[in-house]
């Protein structure tokens, strides 16, 4: 379980976040959606641990702010939004990193995971490639590959791990999207957790078990999806009047822009 | 795999290569990169051994050898003379290239990883020239402002001062040229630029009030060399680097975290700060040693792991002892030819190191524009 609890940043010396209260629960795929400029990232990057922040956060009911970087690693991957590097480093490389620190394994068990990992977000053969000369949407896959190493198993010292996932499918084609949010769901039914900053609607409602939806660095609504994506959440929040509709089959919420008014 | 694959001869080579190729296709580059370095231990030994015997005095390798190890019957076999000018003036020398190339080598790769671009070199970004600075103040002021330091660090003081100057630059220039984890390579280009170019004009002003004696000792700074060494200036700066190269490994899996960028590093589970607290402490020991005992000698740190990266990979666990043995292995070489190529006089080590390197940084440069934000 994570809990943040009113929690306040201040970025260059503006307000960015207002006491907002995130739980996010193992086994469950919470996603924080809203606006640009809404807090979403700066929420995710706080419960990472990487900025100063007011109010409090922790992991399993440890206080992060008692942890040390390599106690953390083992508890929480992170899949940053986009990564440039300027060395010439592998897939391969890149990934085995993320078995460098938190739980090491052996060679040949270092091996097996990195491979499957590359499995999972779809890159089997991209082992040999130079990261730099993939595209932006291969070297997300990658990085998420990186962090998945480093939770590998959902179940830390019998405590769940989470993914905090920042857009981790906004530079992804369709079947991407899919693999990724599967990957996600699979990830919290073995007895992880997911966190997900989300831009698509529609993809988050499928997927998420927990939206939390944020609107100047508060949270405005959270709960299910069916409970936070109404035509008058979506007005609120968004300035933009549209009309939420159901799948016949799912009772899934979704929306169109082509409903917008204007 | 067993050592003696590794060495088989023509029947067994085959299906090692072919390994090391599939590996290799695969990503995989940690057996390559051993083999690299095996190799470059080798070539180091080879190269300090050629070092010892050119030269005008003749001494072949198995005089030399039996002479050294205390063989019997080899006192003969080498004159008084050729004895002197080995010991004292040329394995001095070889151990100084040694020492100094591993040592500005590695700065160069400690410093580019903590930079995370591969421009970064000390000589390059002022770094060198701050170490300079400390130097000459030492011998120019010394005796007066320098007393105490005198007498605390003895005949360590000239490499600490230099170490102190370093540290100073390798600071404000990271507090420059980084904002908010990012590093900006244009900023810090040009800073280092700024930073030498200060560092230089007090230099100028100290050697303008400097005597003559002094004078002789600081026109030495100005061109980087190895014709200066001797044992008390090796015994002077071999601990800091010995103790510096030592504390190096310890920073391979941070570095490499760090080309991820240092959020990412943070999330893998490095504790950042500290790691570039000791990446600082080490370029600048290393360079101000280095500095201390052999001026500047720029491009090393340039050259020696981007030459490295094209064939083993960035990954600093093989990058950081790899750059030691290639930066020692190359400044013998360069200082070979430093004082064999103009006979009887000598050419000063930084123009050859320049002459190479130079261009080769025009190179990287040209190469690498589209990926550096340049």
């Amino acid at each position: 379980m994570i809990k943040a609890s009113n929690l306040s940043v201040r970025l260059a010396g503006k307000q960015v976040l207002h006491g907002v209260d995130i739980e996010a629960a193992a086994g469950q795929l919470t996603a924080i959606v809203g606006p640009n400029g809404s807090g979403k990232t700066t929420s995710l990057k706080a419960i990472a641990g990487e900025l100063p922040y007011d109010g409090t956060i922790s992991i399993n009911g440890h206080d992060i702010a008692t942890l040390k970087p390599w106690q953390l690693a083992v508890k929480r991957a992170v899949l940053p939004q986009s990564t440039v590097i300027s060395f010439p480093f592998t897939v391969r490389e890149i990934v085995r990193m993320g078995l460098s620190v938190g739980a090491r394994a052996g060679a040949d068990e270092a091996d097996r995971i990195a491979r499957e990992a590359l499995e999972a977000v779809d890159l089997s053969g991209f082992a040999g490639r130079f990261y730099r000369e993939l595209s932006g949407g291969e070297q997300q896959r990658v990085q998420l590959a990186r962090a998945l190493c480093q939770i590998w198993d959902p179940l830390q010292d019998g405590e769940p791990a989470f993914l905090l996932l920042d857009e981790p499918v906004s530079s992804l084609d369709i079947r991407h999207q899919l693999t990724i949010m599967r990957l996600a769901r699979n990830f919290c039914a073995r007895g992880g957790g997911v966190v997900a900053v989300m831009h698509d609607l529609n993809l988050t409602a499928m997927f998420a078990d927990r939206m939390i939806m944020m609107k100047s660095g508060r949270v405005r609504a959270a709960g299910h999806p069916n409970e936070v994506m109404t035509d008058g959440v979506m007005e609120a929040v968004f300035g933009c009047a549209m009309r939420v509709n159901a799948t016949p089959a799912g009772s899934v919420p979704f929306v169109l822009p082509h409903t917008a008014a204007g | 795999m067993p050592r003696s694959e590794m060495t088989a001869g023509s029947g067994q080579s085959r299906p090692f290569a072919a390994r090391l190729k599939s590996e290799w296709l695969q990503g995989d580059r940690s057996r390559l990169a051993r083999l690299v370095i095996l190799a470059l231990i080798l070539a180091a030994a080879a190269m300090f051994a050629a070092s010892i015997m050119t030269g005008a005095a003749d001494a072949s390798l198995g005089n030399v050898l039996r002479w050294l190890f205390g063989v019997e019957g080899a006192q003969q076999a080498l004159s008084v003379r050729d004895r002197i000018i080995i010991l004292d003036i040329r394995l001095p020398r070889a151990v100084m290239g040694l020492l100094v190339g591993a040592s500005l080598a590695v700065s160069g790769a400690i410093m580019q990883g903590l930079f995370r671009n591969p421009l970064a070199d000390p000589a390059l970004v002022g770094i060198s020239s701050g170490a300079s600075l400390g130097a000459v103040l030492t011998i120019v002021l010394g005796s007066s402002l320098f007393g105490a330091l005198f007498a605390v660090f003895g005949f360590y003081t000239l490499p600490v001062a230099a170490f102190l100057g370093c540290l100073v630059t390798t600071l404000l220039l990271y507090r420059i040229a980084t904002r908010s984890g990012q590093t900006s390579v244009a900023t810090m280009l040009l800073a280092g630029i700024a930073l030498a170019a200060l560092a230089n004009a007090v230099t100028g002003v100290l050697i303008f009030v400097a005597d003559d004696k002094q004078l002789r000792d600081l026109t030495f700074w100005g061109l980087g060399s190895l014709a200066g060494a001797n044992w008390t200036k090796i015994l002077s700066a071999a601990p800091i680097i010995l103790v510096s190269l030592a504390v190096v490994p310890l920073l391979a899996q941070g570095l490499n975290a760090l080309t991820l960028g240092e959020a990412a590093a943070f999330h893998m589970g490095i504790p950042v700060q500290r790691l570039k607290n000791i990446a600082i402490v080490s370029v600048a020991a290393l360079t101000g040693a280095s500095v201390a005992v052999s001026g500047g000698i720029g491009f090393v740190g340039i050259v020696v792991p981007h030459v490295l990266r094209l064939i083993i990979g960035p990954d600093h666990r093989y990058l950081l002892p790899a750059s030691a043995l290639l930066g020692g292995t190359l400044l013998i070489f360069a200082d070979m030819v430093a004082r064999t190529i103009v006979p009887p006089a000598e050419l000063p080590i930084g123009i050859i190191t320049a002459f190479v390197g130079a261009p080769f940084f025009l190179w990287i440069l040209l190469r690498g524009r589209s990926h550096m934000g340049l």
